[in-house]
């Protein structure tokens, strides 16, 4: 257990980058000397909103690097290597190639509604930023509500992909869309429950509270929920459009999706929020299962928001992992994915939680020891469901024939073969074999 | 509740608000009906916040513009072209006058009572006192609520589900329609059902 | 001048008349849904008004009445839009002027 609230009184000057927030007190003091109580809040907002732009910025311009490098690296290539040394300006170079690109836009296009979309999806891209704690008390906001707060402002961005989608005037995009929205509304939902055995079990909806109700119980939420933190991976990455799930915007289906109409600086500021999203998704995935700014006791000695970052890169590079490893899923087995075996096993995990939360408090069952053997509990109950689901959903067992047939002339392919397999008498023909 | 910030707050909020509701009277595309009404829900979520009431914002923006409104947009969506218009009754003109005589009356009401003694605190906590007062106080409209929620969901799939042979004659009614006319466009075509596992593998 | 719950009550006398119109007067089903969920809404401020400026007693309890709106409404939407759906499919048109098969 550690004390943070001697620490920071001992050590509460601005220039503690331990607590950058701080910094935020101080200004808020020195305005509250001369100015009225709302243009403090006015002020720290606007502050607040432009600390997170600007590091997410020029964050987002190094990512951008990062992620082709290391997605290159997972197949086999080198990734962009001729702008600047090591391909570090290749970002750069190509920010500057789309804003000098022409805006172009299609003349059927709903103008309103499709000049909106790429300024508006920046909206909830921000907001979301403000719950995210990168130390005790160190978020723009930290709500008591939090975690629906953080459910709601992602909810708002599938609005915006539909309007972009469908002001096009353009069928792929507004496929895309009509995808994006029906994956979203459907992820939302294991994603909900997943958060909803956090919010159960640590008591508070506030990320601070779930964080440091992690603290101060000596666990991380992945060792306790394991399946939790599978299913809000899964449903984060799918809700992000990235690779084993991106349907949305399937390159060989559908051109680009809600974006195919976007050229230039506007397809860039759909890109860029979308990176800023999954690298913020990193960071409450990191926040909610990886115990975010704490550390077993590290916090007193490095800087909280260093941990946090560490945690948001390990999480970000599992997730250029899956993207750079798995094939698109097809739509329907991506809804059926969700649907038949997410939110099933995120409900089962509701309730094992409610059982165990009721364990811990109303039978006033001893955490140091009642703890590490739910864990243990949790992890076999994961292990089991998982091979339950690899066990009813893998395909059929083909069974091989004895000997290895083609198949006729007139008909080819899977079809042909399995017909002269299920044929009695032999077949016309074979190659290979004996 | 009187410096200059909440001030500021509480009219640009209703002005939003208002000004959402209006434009939906006035657009004659449902989308752009649809896009007015997020724009009115979120004014209104504002207006909640005002009132310090944050789990009840929060909730509004979830549902409604997250839930609600996407719903209705996908509603529009399966239904064609043709039908998206947001034109007006013949019923309109006595529409008004009956909305302006409930006006009239309701605004009288709210400006003319004395309401009584006004309270400056508000609650704090709200999630875990309505948390708590649903699952105590209130647990019998509770469960009822959700055997609603439950009844909707299992009555929206019944009522919009088709079964193959409706969805055959739809499909062959929607065929002749498009046949006649000149242009198809590809936006409205309905989709092929999707082939579901089982019939994919087997 | 302060803003008081007066303010707050004709805000939503004025969306609810606006939600009650639309209602009324709209051709499409899912445009009367649309005033629909206005009214709900503006009965749903109101409501919240009470909660912040009303009684202490009273605080908590319309909180909760507008949870159960909210959820009820909805279980409404998911409802009505489905009716809708199937409207359209028997009749293909989702215009309430133009579905009159009870007229006789």
């Amino acid at each position: 257990m550690t004390d943070f609230t001697g620490l920071t009184s001992v050590l509460g000057a601005w220039y503690d980058f331990r607590d950058l927030n701080n910094l935020q007190r101080l200004i808020t003091e020195w305005i509250a000397d001369w100015g009225p109580d709302w243009l403090a809040s006015i002020i720290t907002g606007v502050l607040g909103a432009l600390g997170v732009l600007g590091v997410i910025g020029p964050t987002l311009l190094i990512l951008i690097w990062v992620e082709r490098k290391v997605i290159a690296r997972f197949q086999q290539r080198y990734g962009p290597n001729r702008v600047g040394p090591r391909g570090l300006l290749q970002p750069v170079a190509d920010a500057v190639k789309l804003i000098l690109k022409e805006q172009l836009a299609p003349r059927a296009a709903d103008k309103l509604i499709f000049f909106l979309p790429p300024v508006l999806i920046f909206v909830p891209g921000i907001l979301i930023w403000g719950v995210l704690p990168f130390g005790p008390r160190m978020s723009v906001a930290d709500l008591n509500v939090g975690v629906l707060f953080l459910l709601a402002v992602s909810g708002t961005a599938v609005l915006v992909i539909f309007m972009a989608g469908w002001s096009s005037n353009n069928k792929y995009a507004l496929f895309g869309a009509m995808r994006a929205v029906a994956m979203s509304i459907s992820y939302e939902v294991p994603m909900v429950l997943a958060l909803l055995t956090l919010v159960v079990f640590s008591g508070t909806m506030s990320v601070n509270g779930i964080v440091e109700w992690q603290q101060q119980e000596d666990v991380i939420f992945i060792l306790l929920f394991p399946l939790s933190a599978i299913a809000f991976f899964f449903a984060a990455s799918a809700e992000l459009n990235r690779t084993p799930a991106d349907i949305s915007e399937a390159e060989s289906e559908i051109v680009a999706g809600y974006h195919t109409e976007y050229s230039g600086m506007r397809f860039g500021l759909f890109y860029a929020v979308e990176l800023g999203n999954t690298l913020v998704v990193s960071g409450f995935i990191a926040t909610f299962f990886l115990g975010g700014w704490w550390l077993w006791g590290l916090d007193q000695w490095v800087p909280s928001w260093i941990i946090l970052l560490i945690k948001t890169g390990a999480v970000y590079f599992l997730l250029i992992w899956t993207r750079g490893t798995l094939p698109r899923l097809r739509v329907d087995q991506l809804m059926g994915f969700c649907w038949k075996a997410l939110v099933p096993a995120t409900l089962l995990f509701v309730v094992v939680a409610f059982v165990q939360r009721t364990l811990l408090i109303s039978e006033g069952w001893d955490t140091t020891i009642a703890l590490p053997i739910m864990a243990v509990f949790n992890i076999a109950l994961t292990l089991g469901a998982i091979m339950l689901f690899a066990r009813v959903s893998r395909p059929a067992p083909l069974r091989r024939p004895a000997r290895i047939r083609m198949a006729g002339a007139q008909i080819g392919g899977l079809r042909a073969a399995r017909e002269v397999a299920s044929r009695t008498e032999e077949p016309q023909f074979q190659v290979g074999g004996d | 509740m009187s410096d200059f910030g909440f001030h500021l707050a509480f009219w640009s909020l209703a002005a939003m608000t208002l000004g959402g509701a209006s434009m939906i009277m006035i657009s004659r595309n449902l989308i752009h009906a649809v896009i007015w009404l997020v724009m009115s829900m979120l004014g209104i979520a504002g207006l909640y916040l005002t009132l310090s009431a944050d789990f009840i914002a929060v909730v509004q923006v979830l549902i409604y513009v997250g839930a609600i409104s996407v719903l209705m947009l996908f509603a529009i969506m399966l239904t064609p072209r043709a039908e998206r218009d947001n034109s007006q009754t013949k019923a309109s003109a006595p529409a008004a006058l009956v909305v302006i005589l409930v006006m009239i009356s309701t605004l009288w009401v709210a400006v003319d009572t004395d309401w009584g003694a006004v309270r400056e605190a508000a609650l704090t906590e709200q999630a875990r006192l309505i948390g708590e007062s649903l699952i105590k106080h209130y647990i019998l409209p509770f469960e009822i609520g959700a055997v609603l929620l439950t009844a909707a969901l299992v009555g929206a799939i019944a009522l919009a589900r088709q079964d193959d042979e409706d969805a055959a004659v739809h499909a062959a009614s929607l065929q002749a329609e498009l046949e006649g006319e000149e242009s198809i466009d590809p936006v409205d075509v309905v989709d092929p059902p999707i082939v579901s596992d089982t019939e994919a593998t087997s | 001048m302060t803003i008081g719950l007066e303010h707050y009550l004709a805000l939503g006398a004025i969306l609810f008349c606006i939600g009650f119109f639309i209602a009324l007067s709209k051709k499409n089903a899912v445009g009367v849904l649309i005033g629909v969920e206005l009214m709900l809404n503006a009965v749903n401020l109101t409501l919240v008004a009470f909660s912040r400026f009303g009684s202490a007693e009273v605080a908590l309890s319309t909180q909760v009445f507008v949870v159960f709106i909210i959820a009820v409404a909805a279980a409404e939407v998911a409802v009505g839009l489905a009716l809708a759906l199937v409207v359209y499919r028997n009749r293909q048109t989702i215009s309430v002027d133009r579905t009159t098969l009870l007229k006789g």
